[in-house]
C-alpha cells in the first residue's frame, strides 16, 4: 500500500462521493424548505437521464442538452409540489412519506413501459481515457464529477447567501410565518425549494448517465444520498455536501480494502449506526424529532 | 351490525365454497390473497393504528419465509414446527428493530426501517451457502402430522383456515388494551405518555406483533409457492402492503381485508393492459391518498352516510303527531 494507491483511492473515492453529496443536497432542499424529504427523488434523476436520452436522439450535442433537462427537470418539480405536495402539506408525515413514494413509483413504472429494463448510452464529451497526472492516473468523468459538484455548491453558496431570493429561502426555512408576515411569498419559496431540487436530481442524472449507461434503475442512488444527508444531519447543505464526500471515501477505502461485499454493506452500516447513535448527525445540534 | 355479520358469514361461506367451482389457478390466487390479507392485518396494526411508518415489512415477510424453508429443507421440521418458528423468529427480529426505532419518528423512522430492509436483502443474496443466494429455495408442499398437502383443495383450506384465525386474533389485539393504546399513541405520544401508557414500549409491541404477522404470511407464502428468491422481498413489495392497507382503510381490520383482496385480484382484471399494471398501482396509491385519505372503508361510511342522510327527512320527528 503505497501514497500513490491511497491517493488513488481517494480521488475515485471523492468523485463517486461527489455524486452522493448532490442527491444528498436534492434531498435537503425541500426538507428545509417545508419539511418533506422526497423519497422520488431517486426517479428524479433516473427521469434527467432518460430525458437526456431523449434529447440526445433528436441529434441535439450534450451542452445544449444540459439546460434543456435542467428546465424539464424544474417544471417538473413545480408540478409536482403545487400540484400534489401543496394540498396535503399538512397531513400526518405517513401520508406525505407514502405520496413522494408513489410519484417515485410512478415515474419508474412509466418509465419502464416505454424502455423496459434495457441499458441505453448517452454520448458526453467527458466520457474518453483516462488522463494522467502525475503519476495518478484520472477519468476525465471523475473530474467533471469532483468539478461540478464544487460549482453547485459554489453557486448555492452565493445564491443562498447574496440574492434576495436565496435570503427569502432561509428565512422561510427558519420561521415561515414570520417570513409571510414579512412579505416573502412562502409559496413561491415552495416551488423554487421544489424546482432547484429536481434540477440538482436531473442534473445527476446527466452526469452518471454517460458514465454508468441509462436503465430504469439509477434511482437506487436515493438511498446514497439519504444516508449523504443523515450524516450531514439533513438540514444543513454543507453537511450534506460533507456526508456525501464521506460516505464516498469510507465505501472505496472499505471495498479496496476488504472487498466487495463489505463495500456494499458500509453504508447500511453507517446509516443504521447513526441513526442509533447520533440522528441529529454528525455535526449537527439535536433536531431529530424523539417521542 | 347485524348486516355486517351477515355480509361476514356470506364473504366466508363464498370462500369455502370456491374450491367446489374454481380451478387450481383461481384457487392459487385465493391463497395468495388470503395470505396478502394477513400481511395487511398486521400492517394494519402497525401503521394504521399505531401510526408508524415501516417500510421494510416485506423483510419480515421475507424471515419468515426463509426460516419456515430452511426449518423445512435443512432440519427436516414439520410444517406444524416450522411456521410457529417464523412466526417467533420474525417477531424476535421485530422487537430488536423495534427497540432502536422506538425513539425515532417520520423520516428517520422511514430511514432505518429502509436500511433494515437492505440489510437483510443484503444477508439473503450475500449467504448463498445458507439461503441459496439469487438463485433462490425451492420449498416442498406443506404438511400436517406427517400428511403432505399435495392437493390443491386440501393446500387452500389450510390457508383459509389459517387466515380467518390470524384475522380474528388480529380483530382482538385491535379491541384489547394494546389496539387501545396503539390508538392513543397514533393521535398524540404525548398524551398517551401523560395517561400512563409507556410510549416506548407500545411502539416495541407494535412492531414485534407487526413482525410476528408478517413472518407468519411469509411462512404460509414459502409453502404454497414452492419457491422463494430475494427480490421477493424488496421495497417494492414493501410499498405494495403499504397500499394494500391505505387503499383499504388505515386502522381497519375490514379494510385490511378488503385492501389486500381487491388489490391481489386487479392484475387478474387488468390483464388485457398487463404491462400499465405497475403504472395503476402507483396511480391508485397516489390517488386513494390524495382523495381518499380513509380508502375503501371511508368511501363505503361515506356512501352510508349519505343514505341515511335522506330518509330522515321523511321520518315523522320524535314525538310529533
Amino acid at each position: 500500500m503505497t501514497w500513490r494507491i491511497i491517493l488513488q483511492l481517494a480521488l475515485s473515492g471523492l468523485s463517486i462521493g461527489s455524486i452522493y453529496a448532490l442527491v444528498g443536497l436534492a434531498l435537503v432542499l425541500p426538507f428545509k424548505a417545508s419539511g418533506i424529504v422526497n423519497f422520488a427523488q431517486g426517479e428524479i434523476v433516473t427521469f434527467g437521464a432518460y430525458l437526456a436520452l431523449i434529447l440526445s436522439g433528436l441529434g441535439l450535442p450534450y451542452l445544449a442538452v444540459v439546460p434543456l433537462v435542467l428546465i424539464g427537470a424544474a417544471a417538473l418539480g413545480m408540478v409536482i409540489e403545487r400540484l400534489l405536495i401543496r394540498p396535503i402539506v399538512n397531513q400526518p408525515e405517513f401520508t406525505l412519506v407514502m405520496v413522494t413514494f408513489a410519484i417515485g413509483f410512478i415515474i419508474k413504472a412509466a418509465i419502464r413501459l416505454h424502455w423496459q429494463d434495457n441499458t441505453f448510452s448517452v454520448e458526453a464529451p467527458f466520457v474518453g481515457p483516462p488522463l494522467a497526472l502525475g503519476a495518478l492516473r484520472l477519468n476525465p468523468a471523475y473530474l467533471v464529477f469532483i468539478l461540478s459538484t464544487v460549482a453547485v455548491v459554489a453557486a448555492l453558496f452565493v445564491f443562498f447567501g447574496y440574492s434576495r431570493f436565496g435570503k427569502a429561502m432561509r428565512a422561510t426555512a427558519l420561521d415561515p410565518i414570520a417570513a409571510e408576515l414579512m412579505g416573502i411569498r412562502i409559496g413561491s419559496v415552495f416551488s423554487a425549494a421544489w424546482a432547484l431540487s429536481t434540477m440538482l436530481g436531473a442534473f445527476v442524472g446527466l452526469l452518471l448517465g454517460p458514465v454508468i449507461g441509462i436503465n430504469p434503475e439509477i434511482g437506487h442512488l436515493i438511498l446514497k444520498g439519504l444516508i449523504a444527508a443523515v450524516i450531514g444531519g439533513f438540514s444543513s447543505l454543507g453537511g450534506a455536501v460533507a456526508g456525501g464526500l464521506l460516505l464516498g471515501l469510507l465505501e472505496t477505502y472499505a471495498g479496496a480494502f476488504f472487498g466487495a461485499t463489505f463495500k456494499n454493506l458500509v453504508p447500511f452500516g453507517v446509516l443504521i449506526l447513526l441513526l442509533l447513535l447520533r440522528p441529529q448527525g454528525l455535526a449537527g445540534a439535536s433536531s431529530a424529532r424523539r417521542a | 351490525m347485524r348486516t355486517r355479520v351477515l355480509l361476514i358469514l356470506l364473504g366466508l361461506a363464498l370462500l369455502a365454497g370456491l374450491p367446489l367451482v374454481a380451478t387450481s389457478y383461481y384457487l392459487y390466487l385465493a391463497e395468495l390473497a388470503m395470505i396478502n390479507v394477513i400481511i395487511a392485518v398486521g400492517l394494519n396494526l402497525l401503521s394504521g393504528n399505531c401510526g408508524q411508518i415501516s417500510l421494510c415489512n416485506a423483510s419480515f415477510m421475507g424471515i419468515g419465509a426463509y426460516c419456515s424453508a430452511l426449518c423445512t429443507t435443512r432440519l427436516g421440521l414439520p410444517t406444524l414446527i416450522s411456521l410457529p418458528a417464523s412466526v417467533i423468529l420474525a417477531a424476535l427480529l421485530g422487537a430488536a428493530l423495534g427497540y432502536p426505532a422506538r425513539r425515532l419518528s417520520g423520516l428517520y423512522l422511514a430511514l432505518i426501517t429502509l436500511g433494515f430492509l437492505e440489510l437483510v436483502g443484503f444477508v439473503l443474496e450475500e449467504f448463498p451457502d445458507y439461503t441459496g443466494g439469487i438463485r433462490g429455495l425451492k420449498v416442498p408442499r406443506p404438511e400436517i402430522f406427517g400428511f403432505s398437502l399435495q392437493s390443491n383443495r386440501l393446500l387452500y383450506f389450510f390457508v383459509f383456515v389459517l387466515t380467518v384465525g390470524a384475522i380474528a386474533v388480529g380483530y382482538n389485539i385491535q379491541r384489547s388494551r394494546f389496539g387501545r393504546a396503539f390508538d392513543a399513541v397514533r393521535q398524540s405520544p404525548f398524551a398517551a405518555q401523560a395517561l400512563g401508557i409507556p410510549v416506548a414500549r407500545v411502539k416495541m409491541i407494535a412492531f414485534s406483533l407487526n413482525a410476528a404477522f408478517a413472518g407468519f404470511a411469509g411462512g404460509l407464502l414459502a409453502g404454497v409457492v414452492g419457491f422463494i428468491d430475494p427480490p421477493e422481498f424488496g421495497i417494492l413489495t414493501s410499498i405494495q402492503h403499504i397500499t394494500f392497507i391505505v387503499v383499504g382503510g388505515l386502522g381497519s381490520i375490514a379494510g385490511s381485508v378488503a385492501g389486500a383482496m381487491v388489490l391481489t385480484a386487479l392484475p387478474e382484471v387488468l390483464r388485457g393492459v398487463q404491462e400499465y399494471g405497475e403504472l395503476v398501482y402507483g396511480f391508485i396509491l397516489l390517488g386513494t391518498l390524495l382523495f381518499l385519505p380513509r380508502g375503501l372503508v371511508g368511501l363505503v361510511a361515506r356512501l352510508e352516510a349519505l343514505r341515511s342522510a335522506k330518509p330522515p327527512a321523511k321520518e315523522p320527528a320524535y314525538g310529533a303527531p
